[in-house]
C-alpha cells in the first residue's frame, strides 16, 4: 500500500518534471490574464472581451464539427437564442411594458439560457443525425435564416430590428457587474464594468475550455470519433450512433448559448440582424467561426482557441491600431483586412497543415498528444 | 504470450436458427441453422457471393433476418438493436480495419470499454470517475499485450504496418470482454508469416479465455489448421457442417469450390 503511494507520488514528480515548461507557460498565460485589465484600457479590454466570447463558441463547434464530424453553420443561431433568452429570462417589460420579461435572477437567467439553447440544439437532432457533410451545413444554415426571420417578428421577445432590448446587468450573490462608486481597486486600478466582464467572460472561457478538454479525452469524446470516423464499428462497440450524434449537437448549441448571453453582455445590447449577411447572427458569423476551427486544426480545442484568437482578434488590433496609432491600409477596413488575413490562413491550412494551428504546435512541442 | 484474466465459465452457444434473408426478390440465406459451441472456434467459409458476410451481418445485428433467429443463450439477439450486442457480450472486428486513423491505439482499444462503463459530457468535463478509467485503462493494456500490440498504445493507428493494425482491431472487440468474438476475415491482406501468427492468437483467445470465435475466412490453411468446426455456405445454403477433416472430404464442398462437370 505504502510502497503504491510512493510510485504514484514519484510518477507525479516524473510528469512534473518533464512538463514543467508547459506547466510555466500556464502559470504565466494566466498571470498576464488575470493582469490584464491593469495595464489595459477599456479599448484593448472589449478587444479582449470579444476574444473570449470567440474562445466559448469555437470550443463548441470544434466538438461538433471535429470531434462528431457534423458540419454546422447554425451557430449564429444558437448564438441569437442564448441572447434573447437570457433577456427575456432575466429582463422586465421594458419602458413601454410591450417586452416579455420574467425578472429571473440572471445567474438563473444565464443557465436557462443555455439549457434552452441545449434544448433547441436536441430538437435539431433528428436533422443533424441523418444529414452528413454539406448536405448537414446547408440544413443548419436554414436555422439562420429561420433567427433572422423569428428575430424580427418576435419583438415582444427581441426587441425588434429597430431599437431592440438591453441585457439585463449580470451579478453574482449581489455583485454587479456594472459601474460603481466606490469602486474595489486592483494595484490602484478601478474595477469597474468592463473590468469585471473581462473577469467574468475569462472564468466562463475557461470553464468551457476544461469542461471540453475533459469530455475529449473521456468515454464520450471517444465515442464522438468513432462515430466520425466509422458508424458501424461505433455500433460494434456498443454506442448508439444517434444518440452521441444528438449529444454533440447538443452540447455545441449549449456552448453557441453561453456564447450568446457572453455577446449580449459585450454589446450590452440584444437586437436581431436587419439582414442575414451583415451582423452579430449572421452567415459570416457562421463562416468566421468554421474559420476559427479550421485554422485551429478540427477537434482541437486548444487549437479552436487559437483560431478564435486570430479570427475574432486581428479586425480588433487592426481597428484599435487604427483609432490609437492611425495605422492605415489604403481604405481597406480592418475587417476587411482580416477577413483577408484568415481567408489566406483557411487556404494556407487546407494546402499544407490540415491538422491547422493545434498540429504545427504538436510539431513545436514535440509531443504526441490526443487531438 | 500471457493470458488477460482467467477462462470463462459463464460463455453461452451461439445459435443461428433458421434464418432466411431476402433482398426482395434474391435470397441471401435459405434456412441457415448451425450453432457456435462454448469454447470453441467456428469457421464459415464458402466460395464469393455464397452468403458469408449476410450471415455475419445477421448475427452482428445490421441485418435483419425475414425469418429465424440468433440467439445467445437463451437471449435472443435478433430483435436487439446492434449497439446493444456489444454489452451482451458479442465482440467483433471488421474486414476492412475500421479503426480511427488519426487516434492512438490506445485511444481505439479504449472504445471498446465503452459498453462497460457510464458517463457523459458532464462527467467527462468534469472528470468524475478518473479512478475506475485508470482501471479500464490498465485492462486495455493487459488485452493489448496479449495481442503482442503493447509497444504501439501510443502510435497512432494510421502510422501501423496492415498486420498491426488488423491485430489493433481485434484488441477493440476483446476489450468489449466478449464472450463470442465474430472476426470477419482476420488473415486477409496478411502475408504467410503474419497469417500463422494470426492463426496461433486465434486459438490462444479460445484455448486461454476460453470464448467462442466465429470467423468469416479465405484461407483455407488457416481455417483448416485451426477451426474445431467448419459450417460451408454455398448460394445462401449450408451444405455442409462438421469438424475440419470431415467438411474437407465432403463431396458437396468440393464441388461448391472446385465445381464438378456432370
Amino acid at each position: 500500500m505504502s510502497e503504491r503511494v510512493v510510485t504514484e507520488r514519484s510518477s507525479v514528480l516524473v510528469r512534473l518534471r518533464t512538463s514543467w515548461p508547459s506547466v510555466a507557460g500556464v502559470a504565466v498565460l494566466l498571470l498576464v490574464l488575470l493582469v490584464f485589465p491593469v495595464f489595459a484600457g477599456v479599448a484593448y479590454l472589449k478587444a479582449g472581451q470579444y476574444v473570449l466570447i470567440g474562445v466559448v463558441g469555437a470550443v463548441g463547434l470544434t466538438l461538433l464539427v471535429g470531434q462528431a464530424g457534423q458540419l454546422s453553420l447554425a451557430h449564429p443561431f444558437f448564438l441569437l437564442v442564448g441572447a434573447v433568452s437570457y433577456a427575456v429570462l432575466a429582463g422586465d417589460s421594458g419602458d413601454s411594458g410591450d417586452l416579455v420579461g420574467l425578472g429571473l435572477p440572471p445567474l438563473l437567467a444565464v443557465i436557462g439560457a443555455v439549457a434552452i439553447c441545449a434544448l433547441v440544439g436536441l430538437a435539431f437532432s433528428p436533422v443533424s443525425g441523418r444529414l452528413r457533410g454539406i448536405y448537414l451545413g446547408v440544413a443548419s444554415l436554414s436555422l439562420v435564416f429561420l433567427g433572422l426571420y423569428l428575430g424580427q417578428s418576435l419583438d415582444m421577445l427581441s426587441g425588434g430590428t429597430s431599437t431592440g432590448r438591453p441585457p439585463p446587468t449580470f451579478d453574482l450573490f449581489g455583485f454587479r457587474f456594472a459601474n460603481s462608486d466606490p469602486a474595489p481597486t486592483i494595484l490602484g486600478v478601478a474595477i469597474q464594468k468592463q473590468q469585471r466582464l473581462w473577469y467574468l467572460f475569462l472564468v466562463l472561457a475557461i470553464v468551457a475550455y476544461l469542461l471540453a478538454r475533459g469530455a475529449v479525452r473521456s468515454r464520450v469524446g471517444r465515442a464522438w470519433r468513432a462515430v466520425r470516423d466509422n458508424e458501424a464499428a461505433a455500433t460494434a462497440m456498443g454506442v448508439n450512433v444517434a444518440r452521441a450524434k444528438a449529444q454533440a449537437f447538443t452540447v455545441s448549441s449549449a456552448f453557441a448559448g453561453l456564447a450568446g448571453v457572453m455577446t449580449a453582455l459585450w454589446l450590452d445590447l440584444v437586437k436581431p440582424d436587419e439582414n442575414e449577411f451583415i451582423g452579430t447572427y449572421s452567415i459570416t458569423v457562421a463562416i468566421s467561426y468554421l474559420a476559427m476551427v479550421l485554422i485551429g486544426g478540427l477537434g482541437s480545442i486548444p487549437g479552436a482557441v487559437a483560431g478564435a484568437v486570430l479570427v475574432n482578434g486581428l479586425p480588433q488590433v487592426l481597428t484599435l491600431g487604427a483609432t490609437e496609432f492611425g495605422w492605415s491600409i489604403g481604405t481597406l477596413s480592418p475587417v476587411l483586412i482580416s477577413a483577408f488575413v484568415y481567408g489566406a490562413a483557411i487556404v494556407l491550412v487546407v494546402l499544407f497543415e490540415p491538422g491547422g494551428l493545434a498540429a504545427i504546435g504538436r510539431r513545436l512541442t514535440t509531443r504526441q498528444g490526443d487531438r | 504470450m500471457s493470458a488477460p484474466g482467467t477462462v470463462r465459465s459463464d460463455v453461452a452457444p451461439l445459435a443461428v436458427e433458421s434464418v432466411t434473408l431476402r433482398f426482395g426478390g434474391v435470397t441471401a440465406l435459405s434456412d441457415v441453422s448451425f450453432t457456435v459451441e462454448p469454447g470453441a472456434v467456428h469457421a464459415l467459409i464458402g466460395p464469393n457471393g455464397a452468403g458469408k458476410s449476410s450471415c455475419f451481418n445477421v448475427i452482428s445485428g445490421l441485418y435483419r433476418p425475414t425469418s429465424g433467429r440468433v440467439r445467445l443463450g437463451e437471449q435472443d439477439l435478433t430483435g436487439t438493436p446492434p449497439h446493444r450486442l456489444a454489452g451482451l457480450g458479442v465482440g467483433r472486428s471488421f474486414q476492412n480495419i475500421a479503426l480511427s486513423p488519426h487516434s492512438t491505439v490506445r485511444d481505439n482499444v479504449l472504445l471498446g470499454r465503452h459498453p462497460l462503463t457510464r458517463g457523459g459530457f458532464l462527467a467527462g468535463g468534469l472528470r468524475i470517475g478518473r479512478r475506475t478509467e485508470a482501471r479500464h485503462r490498465a485492462r486495455v493494456e493487459e488485452i493489448c499485450a496479449f495481442l503482442g500490440v503493447a509497444d504501439r498504445l501510443d502510435s497512432l493507428v494510421a502510422a501501423l504496418p496492415y498486420g498491426v493494425a488488423k491485430r489493433v482491431d481485434i484488441a477493440r472487440a476483446l476489450a468489449v470482454e466478449p464472450t463470442v468474438l465474430l472476426l470477419d476475415e482476420p488473415a486477409a491482406g496478411l502475408n504467410a508469416t503474419e497469417t500463422a501468427e494470426m492463426g496461433v492468437t486465434i486459438r490462444d483467445l479460445a484455448d486461454a479465455l476460453g470464448i467462442s470465435v466465429l470467423l468469416v475466412e479465405h484461407d483455407m490453411g488457416l481455417v483448416m489448421g485451426i477451426a474445431d468446426r467448419v459450417s460451408v455456405l454455398d448460394f445462401g445454403r449450408l451444405i455442409a457442417d462438421g469438424p475440419p477433416e470431415q467438411v474437407q472430404a465432403d463431396p458437396e464442398v468440393v464441388r461448391a469450390y472446385l465445381g464438378v462437370s456432370e
